[in-house]
């Protein structure tokens, strides 16, 4: 027996569920299938959501219980050298109104299920436990529906849309898109370390429901091209950091060698304090950029999300872009099903939904930036050593006057980056963002 | 045949802890799973279903969440479900939740007789397997606890024979229905939902009956029903370790090390003799 | 109103105004009140204490009791230990016996019970049910009962859940315990939820710690939940007798004295009219494999998840037979099919207390210690230095089984 359904969404992530959320508003039966036990089961994102984009997709959502653990209202950025670092930090008292929600950390197992409970409510159907094996197809090519591991498995569907995330079994099956090469994928390593709630408040200098997010660069990520983040939850910090696979793979470091390296950094170590280690997961992060984007529709079906490489390397924006991926992947297939034409002429549209949005936009403004930090990987070496050095000498009192400091920073900023590369680095810099 | 199966959702205790310093459960994060034994049970009920018809209704006591195995229990084929919950039936201890599923299971009996009950043999999060005898015993029907092999059911005649496991053997009972069945987990392999039954389970009603509902009296349900509390919870005392060796590459010294920390304990090594391989009773693998 | 034979005034069910809502049964504080088989309730008058409880609450009047008389007793009943009117008294243990000796766990029991009888300061009660049981009712008074209540008629020979929970519900009705505990072997586990059904009292599985709480007097029982990883104290204020079942070799199994005496009272055996089900086969577990139970072994090697491997067998198999054991494994071992369920030790599986337990390639998550806390001496062999199973064994070798298993075995046999 084969069931029939209008649309087929594989995963159950933030992009899965918005489409399947803007589908069940417009009376289109639509079912998510989610491998884990739940939504969420098998998801460690970091966690920051923009409350912009979920408004979208759920108007009212801070009345709706949604599990929202910190409001942001300010955001830190650390550029780290070995022994110390810059910080620069804007807070504003717009983001402290909470029914705002500008920016918020969520944790994801939690949310993740949520979100799911609000598609159920509208008529979605989400089916857990399952594996989408392959996709069905007719004899020209096109896709008609999907395969699961279950008994009775095949469901078709007019289309089929794609949200099961960067290591998607099926995409790479499939031939919708290439393998990630090692260059365009992330390793990334969490940890969720718990602490009361009101040391956080303290030791963020926040009130209670507030929270704080750090972006931190520089050599904390032992010399590769990466980044790292603390996010403020409730009672607990995440602590995420990592970098490009093929960085890993030549320095041939281990990713929690290099968390605990980040852990007791001197201006980590002091905010994570006392607190007890509740989770550790490593996960991969798409980090293609632009030029990398696959193909995202064809003859029945749709990518979105982070399977469709939809990621802003620079801000981290993967949950944000997916909901609003899913959103317009919805939006396409609800044309498409008036006109009754599922082929990727009519599933086109996607694409030009995409290009007039933001996503399209960062990306491309940003393509220029994950080159930048593959070309200068002094950036993550020698650049913050010799920028902390310099900050360290010009404010040790020591008696020597500040010119001849001064000198001193210069020679040795000059002693392992010449003028030149210095000069393309700024320039190259200011194209990339 | 109207089989009833009786379901628990159970905390998955695999990942139950304490939190040494408040010495409180920790309970967050810790997924809800349909109890073990009694998908067992439910798999059974079915398989006895493609063999003799019938009707399959399953229940469970439990907040609304509990909902959840039941449409587990549709999408593996039973036919109808009941969510018996209320806030009265809150706290309850085995001899109140017997109770309560004794006077639902009546309840269903008014409209079809029933013929079977089945239960696990206990769930993971208790393991006291105290409710399915007290159901029996409520009910007067006949109790095969442990059962681990259906022989035969006769339903003309009213008889079931089972194997059932008993200390030092297996048992075979021939016994009367409407009987109460406890089963081990080898009684039978749980299937697979097929896909359409799983969307099928998404979309079913759950119906949901109070106390009312099953005319159950205030005072047996619940906590108010219950003659047993729990006082306190701990950590299990702990045994203090002993010292130990590394193997590395020499294994000859830490096991010389090894024993030597064993034997030094003279009422141990008095107590203790070495066979040297001579007892034959032993199965060879 | 009537009396009975202890000269208090009992209560009576108006049979054709009863509607067998239970409540009466439920309140009964002694369990007096039972579901007769016309499905009405039934005041056993020898057992009820009069209290009246069940007057008040019966919501068709069905109960004939004197109404001054209930007042004056109600307002005395408040509090766990006015609850009574007729004293309960006393530890029992149900005395199990299979295939015509006693279960060891009934003798482990009466040890604690002397225990428990001692804070108390009261008797030790064993109950004995089965055919030809005489010597076993000796047996009792030897291990420690003060007053054993014996059954013994052809007709209990083999156990069946039915007539044995009415038959000890009875017993227990008349003798009074205020503690009565049970061998948690299953047979135990199948008739104690019986009785505590038939009586309304508290019952708690499956208990590793019994104890009286100093102020109050009351069982305080201790047991693993949530799959062993909590201990919970549970106590029973209001119903008696206050009911527990322990497993097998958690306690100790007192001395016998030969010279103890006891009194040893027969009581009569009334047919159970409606048995519902009759045994018709038994297979022995030792009959068919020709092999003792693991519990009963003085040594144990057990094959964990890091020992999972059916070429290493042999080699484990070896050790055991040397240390005059057998072969024992966790719970993955038997999932992935390479052992039978009957060798599985752990919460799922068999409680052991060996002299001597070799737990190889076992974690020792506390599912498993649950189940091994008995055991006299814990050697735990390993390659992961951080498994908890070191933390509980008195000697450790922390690497490769493969090598280290047989460099004991050269060592051992060195030592004979």
């Amino acid at each position: 027996m084969q069931e029939k359904y209008d649309v087929a969404i594989v995963g159950a992530g933030p992009a899965g569920i918005s489409a399947a959320c803007v589908l069940a508003d417009n009376g289109i039966n639509a079912v998510v299938f989610e491998r884990g036990e739940f939504p969420g089961a098998k998801n460690i994102s970091g966690g920051v959501l923009y409350g912009h984009d979920l408004a979208r997709i759920i108007p009212d959502f801070s009345q709706k219980n949604c599990p929202i653990e910190r409001n942001i209202v300010e955001s830190r950025i650390w550029y780290l050298s070995r022994d110390g670092g810059y910080s620069v930090s804007y807070r504003d008292k717009a983001f402290e109104s909470q029914r705002r929600y500008n920016v918020f950390t969520v944790g994801r197992a939690k949310f993740d299920r949520w979100f799911a409970d609000q598609a159920s409510q509208k008529g979605a159907l989400v089916v857990c436990g399952t594996v989408v094996t392959d996709l069905l197809r007719d004899e020209n090519g096109r896709v008609t529906g999907v395969r699961t591991d279950r008994p009775d498995g095949d469901l078709n569907a007019k289309v089929v849309l794609l949200a099961d995330g960067i290591n998607s079994p099926l995409a790479a099956k499939t031939g919708f898109r290439q393998e990630p090469s090692p260059s365009h994928v992330a390793l990334a390593v969490k940890e969720v370390i718990d602490l009361p709630e009101e040391v956080i408040d303290q030791r963020f200098n926040i009130s209670s429901g507030n929270g704080v997010t750090i972006e931190i660069l520089g050599s904390i990520t032992s010399g590769m091209n990466g980044v790292a983040v603390i996010y403020t939850n409730r009672k607990s910090l995440s602590l995420c950091i990592g970098a490009n696979l093929a960085d890993f793979a030549t320095k041939k470091i281990k990713p929690y060698e290099m968390l605990e390296i980040f852990k007791t950094h001197p201006m980590a170590a002091p905010l994570i304090k006392g607190g007890k280690p509740a989770e550790y997961m490593a996960h991969w992060l798409a980090e293609a950029g632009f030029e990398n984007i696959p193909k995202l529709y064809g003859n029945g079906y749709l990518i979105a999300g982070d399977s469709g490489m939809l990621f802003n390397t620079l801000h981290r924006e993967g949950s944000n872009m997916a909901m609003v991926s899913g959103a317009f992947a919805a939006q396409t297939i609800i044309d498409a099903i008036r006109k009754n034409d599922f082929s990727r002429s009519s599933l086109k549209n996607y694409e030009s939904r995409l290009q007039n949005s933001f996503i399209f936009d960062d990306l491309k403004k940003y393509r220029r930036f994950n080159p930048f930090l593959a070309h200068h990987p002094e950036i993550f070496t020698s650049l913050p050593e010799a920028m902390g050095f310099a900050a360290r000498e010009m404010l040790t009192v020591d008696g020597t006057p500040k010119k001849k400091k001064q000198k001193k920073i210069w020679k040795n900023l000059r002693k392992n980056h010449s003028l030149s590369a210095l000069l393309r680095l700024m320039w190259d810099g200011y194209r990339s963002v | 045949m109207h089989i009833i199966c009786c379901l628990k959702q159970v905390p998955d205790t695999a990942q139950v802890k304490i939190d040494p310093e408040t010495n409180t459960l920790v309970r967050a994060g810790i997924e809800s799973i349909l109890n073990p034994f009694d998908l067992v049970a439910i798999e059974q009920a079915v398989r006895i279903k493609e063999n003799h018809g019938g009707t399959i209704t399953v229940i469970t006591m439990g907040p609304p969440q509990a909902s959840s195995i039941l449409r587990q229990a549709i999408s593996l084929g039973v036919d109808d479900v009941v969510l018996l919950s209320d806030r009265a039936f809150a706290g309850a201890d085995t001899l109140a939740t017997s109770y309560t599923l004794a006077m639902a299971i009546i309840k269903l009996g008014n409209n079809i007789p029933v013929d079977l009950v089945l239960c696990g043999k206990q769930a993971i999060d208790g393991d006291t397997a105290q409710t399915g005898p007290g159901i029996a015993t409520r009910l007067k029907y006949t109790q095969l606890t442990y059962v681990s092999s259906i022989q035969w059911i006769d339903p003309e005649n009213r008889k079931i024979q089972v194997e059932r496991k008993v200390d030092g053997g297996v048992e075979t009972v021939l016994g009367d229905l409407p009987a109460l069945l406890t089963v081990e987990l080898e009684l039978a392999k749980p299937r697979r939902a097929s896909l359409p039954s799983l969307i099928a389970s998404l979309k079913a009603p759950v119906p949901i009956w109070d106390a009312k509902a099953i005319e159950a009296v205030e005072t047996l349900v619940g906590i108010k029903g219950s003659p047993t509390w729990v006082r306190k919870i701990s950590s299990p005392a702990p045994r203090q370790g002993g010292p130990k060796f590394r193997a590395g590459t020499d294994p000859d010294k830490a096991v010389a090390q090894c024993l030597e920390v064993l034997f030094s304990d003279s009422t141990f090594f008095s107590n203790f003799k070495l066979t040297g391989g001579r007892n034959s009773d032993v199965e060879k693998f | 109103m009537s009396k009975n034979s202890k000269g208090i005034e009992v209560a009576e069910i108006i049979s054709d105004k009863c509607i067998a809502c239970q409540i009466c049964i439920g309140e009964c504080p002694v369990g007096a009140i039972e579901l007769s088989d016309e499905g009405v309730a039934h005041v056993d008058p020898e057992v009820c204490v009069g209290c009246g409880k069940c007057f008040e609450v019966c919501p068709v009047e069905a109960v004939l009791f004197e109404k001054k008389k209930r007042k004056k007793i109600s307002k005395s009943q408040r509090g766990a230990h006015a609850l009574k009117g007729v004293s309960y008294e006393g530890v029992a243990v149900f005395i199990e016996v299979a295939n015509g000796s006693a279960a060891p766990v009934s003798f482990e029991l009466i040890g604690k019970a002397k225990e428990l009888a001692l804070k108390r300061k009261c008797r030790v009660i064993g109950f004995v049910l089965g055919n030809n049981v005489e010597k076993i009712a000796d047996d009792a008074v030897f291990y420690g009962c003060d007053d054993v209540h014996m059954v013994s008629h052809p007709e209990m020979g083999t156990y069946l859940s039915r007539p044995y929970g009415k038959i000890l519900a009875n017993l227990c009705k008349e003798v009074c315990p205020e503690i009565f505990l049970i061998g948690a072997t299953h047979l135990g586990r199948d008739l104690a939820g019986v009785v505590a059904t038939r009586l309304g009292a508290g019952l708690t599985a499956d208990c590793t710690g019994l104890d009286i709480e100093e102020e109050t007097g009351l069982l305080l029982m201790t047991r693993p939940t949530f799959g062993g990883n909590i201990m919970a104290t549970i106590f029973c204020e209001h119903r008696r007798p206050q009911m527990s079942t322990v497993r097998p070799r958690v306690m100790k199994l007192p001395a016998k004295d030969l010279f103890r005496k006891g009194n040893i009272f027969r009581h009569e055996f009334t047919p159970i009219e409606d048995p519902l089900a009759q045994v018709v086969g038994f297979i022995s577990d030792v009959k068919t494999s020709g092999e003792k139970d693991i519990t009963e072994y003085p040594a144990l090697v057990t094959a964990g998840k890091g020992a999972c491997d059916i070429s290493a067998f042999p080699m484990l198999q070896e050790l055991a037979e040397l240390l005059g054991g057998t072969l024992a494994c966790t719970r993955p071992v038997v999932e992935s099919g390479l052992m039978p369920y009957e060798r599985q030790v752990g919460q799922t599986g068999k409680t052991v207390a060996p002299k001597l337990y070799v737990a190889v390639g076992v974690s020792g998550a506390i599912q498993h210690f649950v189940a091994i806390q008995g055991a006299e001496k814990i050697v735990a062999i390993n390659s992961d230095e951080n498994a908890p199973i070191f933390q509980v064994a008195d000697v450790g070798i922390v690497g490769d089984y493969q090598k280290i298993i047989p460099a004991l075995i050269k060592q051992l046999k060195e030592k004979m």
